[in-house]
């Protein structure tokens, strides 16, 4: 046994919601543990703030050796992903307390906590791969939470492609480990340029890591999860759980050493995944789905700003796609925390709890003054491809629709008793969120978008992130106006005829094998029947006097004419 | 050396000393039992210590008189002889003692069982042509009234076929004995060996004395009596002329190519012994698979086991001139005979107790009987292993010798044919010992077995397991006087 | 030089397996305190022993057959840790078979059986030469049979029966690679393998192949592998034990050792014959996955799973890079923790709960929570899930494979696990999210009792757990396969 080297606060972030897990499967403190959810994130937040950079962590006996590190941006993603863990954990102490089956509830929290976190902190690809796994995997468990038919089918679609991505990862970075000849996520990621099959490897972490992060066409899990899970679960599935697979890409495409066609192919997905998000979205009922189908929408972005990282400055683009995703991980969050809050709430008390909503939508729409605005604005500045440019613009057109769509759904959901209120702690935790969403940036700004923040501020900018919002607003007004029957696509959109293609598939199998096995098999005693009876008649000739006499006449013959030839 | 003569005399008297002490008998027999093996025992250790023996019968040497011989591979067989028989003595107490009323199978059976032991041991240490014939009809005399013994239709009609084949036999040897007799004025083994020339009379002689061996040893296709003479026997007796009866005539083929006439073999004569090899393994193991009665699989296992021992002579190379590989085919072939003697014996008697126990010794009637008699499934499985060639057992060593020499002298065909038999004989043996470890049929009966008969067969099966494991003993043994034609160093 | 402690090793399954033979069906006791002292004491040795290799001690007893013929037990890494696992999984499967015979018939011939089949794969695993490795391959094929027949109905004996036909046929093609080597090269030992290369190379190519196809039977390599699903018919301690350590991890040691150990890598790569190995076993490592998803019986899911499992290991040694090696190494104990974990839970299943079909298992999670989870635990890890010990096999084997050049392998290993997937999560859904039928004992402790039962899958899961978690210790599985291999590669 090796005593961990170097600082033990990272590993400690890994353990503390491990053991509070462990705490829910322990009889006696089973009931208590659901009060200790917030606390879990605790030890990896201070990490955030106070870790020290760049420092080592070696645990040589666990896994193949764990190394973990902290920096640059894995320090953001660490403290929003925690602070966002913390928010969603204090919102389910309240409104988990009353629901069945709360100690499962709390153990898988902490592990795909756990995971989450992990995957900021790995150095090595083997632990990176480990909370990568870990995280997909315990996220089915709170997706199926309720064990509802609707969750479970949820569930399978998540899980067959949580294995499918989880399975491409595992490919990259066996092809990225070979070639480096190192397990540190640096070597490999510098090996990848010129490995043997280094481009096979980026298509399948593209692909794995780009599932995760609800890139098109591999987004179809995103709708299905997110509604189906417990309102807290959403939050962190949709606002920390995705951002695993854009960090993911973040640490392992070379950007360096330039991928064009790589980058373009993830700028063009990106794109598409916004958009397509923005289209289907629309059609949704339930505002849970309309928050889902945004976040592909709003990860296409991310992907989109990754993508043009490749080649150019890249530490300055996966700077931006950092803000924009703390932005995104804050405001989705309280977003999907308001569905609870709202439905919780009765006419009066969810007035305000709407309008916390709206806010939030327009800052993730880029409204000008928002936190948004500013990941919005950091976000443009790096993108130099005019074409890019003014899609990713225009997008914001599509996502106001989207959100304002998604008030409307929300709104629906206002409870009937008229004097139902939410839990203070809920509240509490979904102020806390959304001031975070609406705040934060303007702290990270300069640091992350590499820009004074007077630039954020200025005419121009404002400008563009206003007209679109404008616009957008316009739109849905007249929509309200007009109220055109929209057509209902089915949540998670391609997953249906994907579904029905496979059963048929399967089917045909099916009867294809029962037609094989049909056929009649030959009886190997049948075959050997023959024989022992052939032999058995023999026999009985060599038990006749005569016959044997004139064998051994024969033998004796044999025998002398076989001496004789010498 | 006293204990040679022990072990001719001792048996011999016995057998006369039983005939008039009736239902005393077996009692004599459980008493000179010990004594024969003891015998036998010194003159293994007598021999390992001085080397090969020749001692003069009545004082004359030969050519003037005749003399007995010891070497390693009679002392080897006289070994077996005496532990086989000592276990069947054992064995056989508790059937043919006739406490009540004197019965002719129980009166008949010791002097019987005690002459065939006496000749057995004859045949072991003979040094001479016409000895060895006088041997082998005694043994061929009392093994064919056992045979007869119960008295029963079948088995007499059995046994009548046996003696007419063993007949022939004898008459063909005998008539090779006296060619020999003409052609070189001598039956003494040591020195025919160096007057022996291979021209027509001597050619003659040896195909006689070949086939009619061949006939005793019950050596495809002059095997046709065995199965039922052997199955329809009393089980002790069954167990002695399977163990031990062959093994004689198979033991006097062995010293004719490789003591007396090894001048006059050569390969195509060594190719037609191995033939017949081939013939039996096959034959012999097809037939014991469909058998429905346990001691007929186990008899037509016997035939197709004799199969191996004749293809020592193609796999040591035509016995005329010794090649590299000679010595493990020899040896490969002589501690098959050994560990088949255990083995067989062993088998057979755990399907007298069967037989015992169900009534009958039909292979349905064997349901279960694993967990009413585990000692004697046992014991017939180590048997099995055994017969199979499986390790760690004497066969397995036997037959790993022989397809070794069969690899390294090119003889392909005979190594497949060796494994072939190994999965045929599989086939047959699990046969019954699938239905042994089957549920008990409903409402069946089985009369109790005493634990120490059950232990007599285990022990018997574990000489031939124990024969695997410690082979460096009876090989020492076996080297002892080893003939020329089987030595190695000719590399 | 230590000569006692192999043997030692060796007699603490063989002795106890003899005393229970002779013991009374009735001395449950007896029975079952000197199973589980000889498990003990087994187990102690090992420990001792690990320690001792570690630093570089000799472990060796030599014993001669027949001079020239040598058995020869000797502890090197390699043969420590199949050791360690067979010595660790015997231990809980006595205590588990114990408690789920409680009450049974046959326990003294089943559990003298069982322990026989410990001894020979512990000889299997000690073995240094070919005819050591080939007669405790034997032993392992017989005293395995009378697990399969336990039951002695007639599925199990059509099983047995099976299993015969397969493995028997299997050894005497092994038999004759064995001897066809040895009659060129004499006898074989693995520390010091002679050098092959003076033979001609179609020769080599051919035994090789021989080899590969009388170990591959019990290796259930395809098209080999028919005996293993319909064995399914024995008792769950038994699958357990056969999957998990005994008969498929004797036929993975043992194309391990015959690539290693007797034609050596070098050697094995300049004939080309590693790569249509690492073809077959990438084949049979699918065809494994796609029979296990067509099958609707739990323990034939986990049979064929076993199938596609085992060849991983095989894989490992054909692929031959130091990674690879570790690879196929490490999964030897891997595979065997999590497998036999599954055939305890699908034992517990079947026997508490009548449940042997995969729709039975619905809602089982929450009425047997503990059994439920070592079950869900074991086949995640078997899907490779991390940090279960699975996906370091997985994840060295894939190095191995991009390091020897062989990319079309992590596109096998990719296959499989998605299959794998497919084949064990729909086990792991129903148990947990599927709602099983209303409770009818409303007791659901009852299912979950006695403790001897539940607890021994619960160690095994939490040691596959661990095996990964813990992967950079020295004595993890993997730190001891990294171990071997370097001692390989650069000795």
């Amino acid at each position: 046994m090796t005593f961990p080297l170097g600082p033990l606060l990272p590993l400690i972030a890994l353990i503390a919601p491990l053991a509070i897990g462990l705490l829910a499967a322990i009889p006696a403190t089973r009931a208590r543990s659901l009060a200790l959810l917030p606390l879990a994130p605790l030890p990896a937040l201070a990490l955030a703030f106070f870790g020290t950079q760049d420092e080592t962590t070696l645990a040589p006996d666990l896994l193949l050796g764990v190394t973990l590190t902290l920096d640059g941006n894995a320090r953001y993603f660490l403290g929003f992903v925690a602070l966002l863990w913390m928010g969603a954990g204090l919102y389910a102490t309240a409104y988990m307390r009353d629901k069945p089956k709360i100690a499962p509830f709390v153990g898988f929290w902490c592990m795909t906590l756990c995971g989450n976190l992990g995957v900021f902190l790995a150095a090595d690809i083997i632990t990176f791969y480990v909370s990568f796994a870990v995280v997909s995997l315990c996220a089915y468990l709170l997706v199926v939470h309720d064990g509802t038919q609707r969750a479970l089918h949820a569930g399978i679609v998540y899980i067959v492609l949580a294995v499918l991505g989880e399975t491409c990862l595992l490919l990259g970075f066996l092809i990225g480990a070979a070639a480096a000849d190192s397990l540190l996520i640096v070597d490999v990621r510098i090996a990848l340029t010129d490995a043997p099959g280094g481009e096979a490897a980026i298509a399948l972490l593209i692909v794995g890591f780009g599932l995760k992060a609800g890139m098109f066409p591999f987004h179809v899990w995103l709708p299905l999860a997110h509604p189906a899970a417990p309102v807290p679960a959403s939050a962190v599935l949709s606002g920390a759980i995705v951002k695993a697979g854009i960090f993911g890409l973040m640490q392992f495409l070379p950007m360096e050493s330039g991928l064009s066609l790589w980058g373009a192919l993830l700028v063009i997905t990106g794109l598409v995944s916004a958009y397509y998000g923005v289209a289907v979205g629309l059609t949704q009922r339930n505002p849970k789905s309309v928050l889902a189908y945004s976040t592909i929408s709003q990860m296409g972005l991310v992907l989109a700003l990754i993508g043009a990282a490749a080649g150019a400055t890249p530490a300055d683009n996966l700077a931006a796609a950092t803000l924009l995703s703390l932005h995104h991980g804050f405001a989705k969050g309280a977003l999907f925390l308001s569905v609870g809050i709202v439905a919780a709430s009765g006419r009066r008390a969810a007035v305000p709890a709407l309008a916390a909503a709206a806010l939030l939508a327009l800052s993730v729409a880029g409204f000008p003054g928002t936190g948004g605005a500013l990941a919005k604005a950091a976000m443009k500045a790096h993108i130099a491809d005019p074409i890019v440019y003014w899609l990713v613009t225009l997008s914001a057109i599509g996502t106001t629709l989207l959100l304002a769509r998604f008030v409307m759904t929300l709104a629906a959901q206002v409870s009937a008793q008229e004097r139902a209120r939410p839990s203070p702690i809920m509240t509490a935790s979904f102020v806390a969120l959304a001031v975070a969403a609406l705040v934060s940036p303007w702290f990270f700004f300069t640091d992350l978008a590499g820009l004074p923040l007077a630039y954020s501020l200025s005419a121009s900018s404002i400008l563009n992130g206003l007209w679109p919002v404008l616009v957008g607003g316009a739109i849905a007004a007249a929509f309200l106006r007009i109220s055109p029957s929209v057509p209902s696509i089915p949540e998670g959109d391609l997953v249906t005829p994907v579904t029905k293609w496979l059963r048929r598939l399967d089917g045909a199998a099916r009867r294809g094998r029962s037609r094989l096995e049909d056929l009649p098999r030959p009886d190997p005693g049948v075959l050997a029947a023959p024989l022992w009876r052939a032999a058995s008649v023999a026999e009985r000739a060599f038990a006749r006097w005569s016959f044997a006499g004139l064998l051994m006449a024969a033998g004796a013959l044999g025998v002398l004419i076989a001496l004789s030839l010498q | 050396m006293i204990a040679v003569t022990a072990c001719l005399v001792l048996p011999l008297a016995a057998a006369l000393a039983a005939i008039p002490l009736g239902r005393r008998a077996p009692r004599l027999a459980l008493v000179a039992a010990p004594l024969i093996l003891l015998a036998a025992l010194a003159v293994a250790t007598e021999i390992w210590r001085t080397g090969p023996a020749q001692l003069p019968v009545g004082g004359w040497l030969p050519p003037l008189g005749i003399a007995l011989v010891v070497d390693g591979l009679s002392a080897a067989f006289l070994l077996t002889g005496a532990i086989v028989t000592g276990a069947v003595v054992l064995f056989a107490t508790s059937i043919f003692s006739t406490p009540d009323r004197e019965t002719r199978a129980g009166f008949a059976f010791w002097p019987l069982l005690l002459a065939m032991w006496g000749a057995l041991n004859a045949v072991f240490l003979s040094g001479d042509l016409f000895n060895l014939y006088v041997a082998l009809e005694l043994l061929t005399l009392t093994a064919v009234a056992l045979v007869a013994l119960d008295g029963r239709r079948e088995t007499v009609a059995a046994a009548i076929r046996y003696m007419l084949f063993a007949l022939f036999g004898s008459l063909a040897y005998l008539l090779g004995v006296t060619l020999i007799y003409a052609r070189y004025g001598a039956l003494d083994i040591a020195l025919l060996r160096i007057l022996a020339e291979p021209d027509a009379p001597t050619f003659v002689a040896a195909a006689l004395m070949t086939i009619g061996l061949a006939a005793k040893t019950a050596l495809f296709p002059f095997h046709a009596w065995l199965p039922p003479a052997h199955a329809g026997a009393p089980a002790p007796a069954s167990a002695m002329l399977s163990a031990l009866v062959t093994k004689a005539s198979f033991y006097i083929v062995v010293r004719i190519w490789f003591d007396v006439l090894p001048v006059a073999g050569n390969e195509a004569l060594a190719m037609i012994l191995g033939a017949m090899g081939v013939g039996a393994i096959l034959f012999g193991s097809v037939l014991a698979i469909g058998q429905e009665r346990l001691k007929l699989v186990v008899a037509y296992s016997t035939v197709a086991q004799l199969g191996y021992l004749f293809l020592m002579f193609p796999l040591a190379g035509s016995g005329g001139e010794a090649q590299p590989w000679a010595a493990g085919a020899w040896n490969g072939g002589v501690v098959h005979a050994l560990s088949h003697a255990f083995a067989k014996a062993a088998m057979f008697l755990c399907a007298g107790l069967f037989a015992e126990a169900i009534g009958h010794d039909r292979m349905d009637g064997l349901k279960g009987v694993a967990r009413t008699m585990p000692l004697t499934v046992f014991a017939f499985g180590l048997a099995a292993i055994s017969l199979m060639g499986l390790p760690p057992s004497g066969g397995f060593t036997a037959k790993y010798l022989l397809l070794t020499a069969a690899f390294a002298g090119g003889n392909h065909f005979f190594a497949l044919v060796m494994l072939a038999g190994g999965l045929l004989a599989a086939i047959y043996l699990f046969r019954p010992l699938e239905r042994a470890f089957a549920k008990p049929a409903e409402g069946s009966d089985i009369t109790p077995i005493a634990r120490w008969r059950q232990a007599v067969p285990l022990v018997l099966a574990g000489a031939a397991i124990a024969l695997g494991v410690f082979s460096a003993v009876p090989f020492d043994l076996l080297r002892i006087g080893r003939a020329d034609a089987a030595q190695e160093g000719l590399e | 030089m230590n000569t006692a402690l192999p043997v030692l090793l060796l007699a603490t399954s063989l002795v106890p397996a003899l005393v229970t033979f002779f013991l009374r069906e009735e001395s449950e006791r007896k029975r079952n305190a000197v199973n589980l002292a000889g498990a003990f004491a087994k187990l102690g040795l090992v420990v001792v022993m690990l320690d001792g290799v570690r630093r570089g001690e000799d472990y060796e007893f030599r014993f001669a057959f027949v001079p020239g013929l040598e058995m020869l037990l000797q502890v090197d890494a390699l043969a420590l840790l199949f050791v360690t696992l067979s010595a660790f999984l015997w231990l809980l499967t006595t205590i588990y078979a114990i408690a789920y015979f409680r009450g049974g018939s046959d326990l003294s011939r089943f559990f003298g059986f069982f322990s026989l089949c410990v001894a020979a794969t512990t000889g299997i695993a000690l073995s240094g030469t070919l005819i050591t490795f080939f007669i405790f391959y034997e032993l392992l094929t017989l005293s395995t049979w009378p697990l399969v027949v336990h039951k002695g109905d007639a599925k199990s004996l059509a099983a047995g029966r099976r299993y015969l036909a397969y493995t028997l046929a299997g050894s005497a093609v092994l038999l004759l690679a064995i001897v066809w080597l040895e009659s060129m090269t004499g006898p074989v030992e693995f520390a010091a393998p002679s050098d092959l290369r003076r033979l001609d190379d179609m020769t080599l190519r051919f035994v090789f192949a021989l080899f590969v196809l009388g170990i591959g039977v019990k290796a259930a390599i395809f098209p080999l592998h028919g005996w293993l699903p319909t064995a399914m018919a024995a008792p769950a301690p038994v699958s357990a034990l056969l999957h998990a350590v005994a008969v498929v991890k004797a036929g993975a040691f043992g194309i391990v050792r015959v690539i290693y150990d007797v034609f050596g890598i070098a050697l094995v790569a300049e004939l080309g014959v590693g790569l249509p190995l690492a073809f077959v076993a990438s084949f049979t490592i699918l065809y494994g996955s796609v029979r296990a998803l067509q099958q609707r019986d739990i323990k034939k899911r986990l049979a064929y799973s076993t199938v596609s499992q085992v060849s991983y290991i095989i894989l490992g040694a054909a692929l031959a890079g130091p990674f690879a090696t570790i690879g196929g190494l490490v999964h030897l104990v891997h595979q065997g923790l999590m497998k036999i974990t599954m055939f305890f839970c699908a034992g517990i299943f079947a026997e508490r709960a009548g449940i042997t079909s995969i729709d039975g298992l619905a809602g089982m999670g929450r009425r047997m929570p503990w059994t439920a989870i070592a079950f869900s635990v074991a086949a995640l890890g078997m899907i490779g899930v991390p940090p279960i010990a699975g996906f370091v096999t997985k994840w060295y084997l894939g190095i191995g494979a991009l390091q020897a050049g062989q990319t079309w392998v992590i596109a096998v290993l990719a296959g499989s696990a998605l299959l794998n997937a497919a084949y064990f999560l729909p086990l792991i859904y129903r148990l947990w999210y599927q709602p099983g039928e209303d409770i009818v004992r409303a007791d659901a402790q009852a299912l979950e009792r006695p403790l001897a039962l539940i607890a021994p899958p619960v160690v095994t899961a939490a040691a596959a757990l661990l095996a990964g978690l813990m992967a950079g210790l020295a004595l993890s599985p993997l730190g001891w396969a990294t171990l071997i291999v370097e001692r390989t590669y650069w000795p």
